[in-house]
């Protein structure tokens, strides 16, 4: 469950975001996770909802898209795409790399509503605690 | 409206982490995460090997739990320091947890600090802290399979350390297995076979050790 403080790291970049452009609030988070970072999406999810609590992210949509991994072979040098559990290299058969992709948590981009009312792709008649629970009811009729 | 923002969320951990390798290179010392599951014997190690070190090698420990002084109370007689740092309810130590244990330490006084992390084969995985090597303890009773199970622990591995072998024989232990899925996961950390209750293999540990000095990561 490192979960939340990887969402700690998401709020304070996604605060920094927002408040670099003036928003009075945050509909919604794209965050890239790599797959190396061993992170369960609808567990990040959760901690996203309990650490935005209060900020003028409370309420905002998460959306966490995982990728794939990029390695380089130490021995030979050749680029292959590995899987978590195989990283043996197509050229020379060793499982000695370097991992270019897929180690990292990407904050890719933040819509949120400044007081010019520019209300990006949101919907703009509820406050954030009513949309927030409206998705968790949401969530809940889905399961 | 829509900010593209392109960051790495884990830029502050990332950086404090660097910050934590670039306090201890400047005083020369080198720092090693030991990773695993509870009870896998990282503290025993420690307990049993340090003592072993050639005279006049000082060493110190950070050792991570939930909770509890136990593990630091049991390292007592086997660091020149050893500080607690408990972590709550924290499934892992974070690099701003060890930046407060290097506080607490006199790092110009260390040679090799140990840092014991959170007994648990996933969180730990996914954060650097700083240090220069790390190490993941696999033991016997917890079964030949866990290295395809758990394979980022053991991917990220400087050297593995199967500990408990003086049980491999009661327990049907398939070595094979798990050098099998360490060839695919990595191939290069040397794998090291011991046991903390017989002693055989602490010599091998504690030359790997001896040879990681001075050690700067690439």
């Amino acid at each position: 469950m490192h979960e939340m403080s990887i969402a700690e790291g998401v709020l304070s970049a996604v605060l920094d975001a927002a408040d670099g452009c003036g928003a009075r609030r945050v509909d919604r988070v794209e965050l890239i996770v790599g797959q190396m970072r061993l992170v369960v999406p609808e567990a990040l999810v959760m901690a996203w909802q309990v650490i935005s609590e209060g900020t003028i992210a409370a309420g905002a949509e998460l959306a966490v898209t995982e990728t794939p991994m990029e390695a380089q072979c130490r021995r030979c040098g050749r680029k292959f795409a590995p899987r978590i559990d195989n990283y043996l290299c197509p050229g020379c058969g060793q499982a000695d790399v370097d991992i270019l992709a897929g180690d990292d948590i990407i904050l890719k981009s933040v819509i949120c509503e400044t007081d010019g009312g520019d209300a990006g792709e949101s919907k703009e008649d509820l406050n954030a605690d009513q949309r927030s629970l409206r998705e968790n009811t949401d969530d809940a009729e889905k399961e | 409206m829509k900010i593209n923002v392109v960051k790495s969320v884990l830029d502050a951990s990332d950086a404090m982490a660097n910050v934590n390798r670039r306090r201890m290179d400047s005083v020369g010392l080198t720092c090693i995460n030991i990773l695993s599951a509870p009870g896998s014997g990282k503290t025993t190690l420690l307990q049993k090997s340090l003592p072993m070190l050639p005279a006049g090698v000082r060493t110190a420990v950070l050792v991570g739990d939930l909770q509890t002084t136990r593990d630091a109370e049991r390292l007592e007689h086997s660091a020149a320091q050893v500080v607690q740092i408990n972590t709550g309810n924290g499934c892992h130590l974070s690099p701003s947890q060890i930046e407060q244990g290097l506080n607490a330490l006199d790092l110009a006084a260390i040679d090799y600090l140990f840092i014991e992390n959170v007994g648990n084969m996933v969180c730990p995985a996914a954060f650097d802290l700083g240090e220069h090597r790390r190490v993941v303890l696999l033991s016997v009773p917890e079964g030949d399979d866990k290295v395809a199970k758990y394979p980022t622990l053991f991917q990220k591995a400087d050297v593995i350390l199967l500990t408990k072998i003086d049980l491999a024989e009661l327990l049907e232990y398939n070595f094979d297995r798990v050098y099998d899925d360490l060839s695919r996961i990595n191939s290069a950390a040397p794998v090291i076979r011991l046991s903390n209750r017989t002693g055989e293999g602490l010599n091998a540990w504690l030359n790997w050790l001896i040879a990681q000095r001075p050690a700067k990561r690439p």
